[in-house]
């Protein structure tokens, strides 16, 4: 598998998704090689049972982002090679996104195995149809990908959609696997008090949450304007704004504009057991995201059992059924985020049964499920592909 | 952040400096820009106060490179 992030370089629900969908498929007893970029303090070589992380570092400059993938890339190509002659060719090469297009074609055609690419995003969505030089490259690079592919995975119906559309991929060829999540994970034991106290939130005040990096594409802006509305129904609440991005000095200047910054935190990245905590303590979770191919945080604060609040958009909208176990709301709207954040929290009966729907809602989605999925869509790769 | 903290974020993503070893100075920054010295200066001291980045080195010859937190935030447009 290759992948431009693996924990702890969680740059989005990619990282979470490969490490998921790896672990899954090496507890089935598959081997697992991930091949991902090194991080600070992360070690270039790690082995759990038949899961193999591989952390390539890049050792040498490049002049732009645009670039540096390239280049990353040819990296990632060199331990292919070096990991073939170690271990053998694998059965089958799988990519995630634009970032590792090349690498995995390259793969592909050296080891002479099936290519599968899963497609998180797009750019067209994540750009806005912007028509950049850059944008114009990684769309050129996810259409190569999509057709050098045998198999596609799209993690949701509106992902397969869009890959269909832009590419003109043959729906046939796609399969729709969605994100999961490790219910075990949102199983433990934690000390809400403590995880309040730590993040300031005190005396019965209500904890709105918010993860997710902090980008235009996110609506935090659009949460944190709704935060000065809910706050004139609930005083007694506070916002967590948990993740980071160039976004955040913008936001931390909204917050204050809109009266809100006292009550605001920006807790930056935090570890994934303090998220797990989190998510677990919060009244509850509101992802206002203004455009969402997935959203697996939401999938996460279901099964952490918060309350979920979340803009009908992309695949948040397969995951929520509105009313049931969540809320959906239209997006770029901050008086409907601030009237639906402000029912959950002052109707303790609709709190609980969103709760509780979606804790139930999220046990569907498991990574065990998942992988069994994917390994299907390998086999067919194997059917399809000219190299098997 | 400002355009010129992203612009010089992204930069020292791209030009590897992830550890100590590989820890640049503000000149070569600035060359590689096209700014001034003083004002690669200024995003390196923002960037390091944000933990976004850390500084090595005595003043005048420090030399910096990304935290964790710095590399996630460059790469945060593109995911």
């Amino acid at each position: 598998m290759l992948s431009w992030e693996y924990p702890p370089r969680i740059i989005g629900g990619l990282s979470r998704h490969v490490e998921g969908l790896s672990k899954a498929l090496a507890l089935m007893g598959h081997e697992v090689h991930v091949i991902t970029l090194d991080f600070p303090g992360a070690a270039y070589e790690e082995e759990s049972g038949s899961l193999y992380v591989h952390r390539v570092p890049v050792n040498l400059p490049a002049p732009t982002f645009h670039s540096w993938v390239l280049l990353f890339n040819h990296f990632f190509e060199k331990k292919v090679g070096q990991m073939a002659k170690e271990f053998g060719a694998p059965d089958v090469v799988h990519i995630h996104d634009w970032l590792t297009v090349s690498s995995g074609v390259a793969a592909k055609h050296m080891l002479r195995v099936p290519l599968v690419m899963t497609f998180h995003s797009t750019e067209s969505s994540r750009s806005s149809q912007s028509q950049s030089p850059e944008s114009a490259m990684v769309e050129g690079l996810e259409w190569w990908g999509s057709f050098e592919a045998a198999r596609v995975i799209a993690v949701s119906s509106w992902m397969k959609t869009e890959v269909a559309s832009l590419f003109k991929t043959p729906t046939d060829k796609v399969s729709e696997i969605p994100n999961a999540v490790d219910p075990e994970k949102f199983e433990v034991e934690v000390d809400s008090h403590a995880i309040r106290e730590k993040w300031k939130i005190y005396n019965g005040e209500k904890l709105i949450t918010a993860v997710g990096r902090l980008t235009a594409q996110k609506g935090f802006d659009d949460l944190i304007k709704a935060y000065a509305n809910i706050r004139r129904s609930i005083p007694a609440s506070k916002l967590l704004v948990v993740g980071d991005g160039y976004m955040r000095g913008e936001l931390e200047s909204l917050s204050n504009q809109e009266h809100v910054k006292d009550s605001t935190i920006f807790a930056g990245f935090i570890s994934e057991a303090d998220l797990v905590g989190v998510l677990k303590s919060s009244d509850v979770v509101v992802v206002p995201s203004r455009f969402e191919p997935f959203g697996i945080i939401a999938l996460e604060a279901m099964a952490a059992g918060a309350p979920v609040v979340v803009s009908r958009v992309g695949g948040l909208a397969e995951i929520v059924d509105d009313s049931v176990d969540g809320l959906e709301v239209e997006p770029n709207n901050p008086v409907a985020i601030a009237e639906a954040t402000v029912r959950v929290l002052s109707d303790g009966a609709l709190a609980t049964r969103l709760a509780e729907n979606g804790r139930a809602k999220a046990k569907a989605y498991s990574w065990a499920s998942a992988a069994k999925r994917t390994l299907e869509t390998y086999q067919e790769a194997a059917r399809v592909s000219k190299y098997e | 952040m400002s355009e010129s903290s992203k612009r010089l974020l992204s930069l020292l993503m791209v030009l590897g400096a992830q550890s100590p070893e590989k820890a640049l100075g503000s000149e070569e920054l600035a060359a590689k820009l096209g700014v001034g010295t003083s004002e690669v200066e200024d995003e390196l001291k923002r960037l390091v106060d944000g933990g976004y980045a850390v500084s090595i080195g005595k003043s005048g010859a420090s030399k910096v490179y990304l935290t964790g937190t710095g590399v996630i935030t460059a790469s945060s447009t593109y995911s």
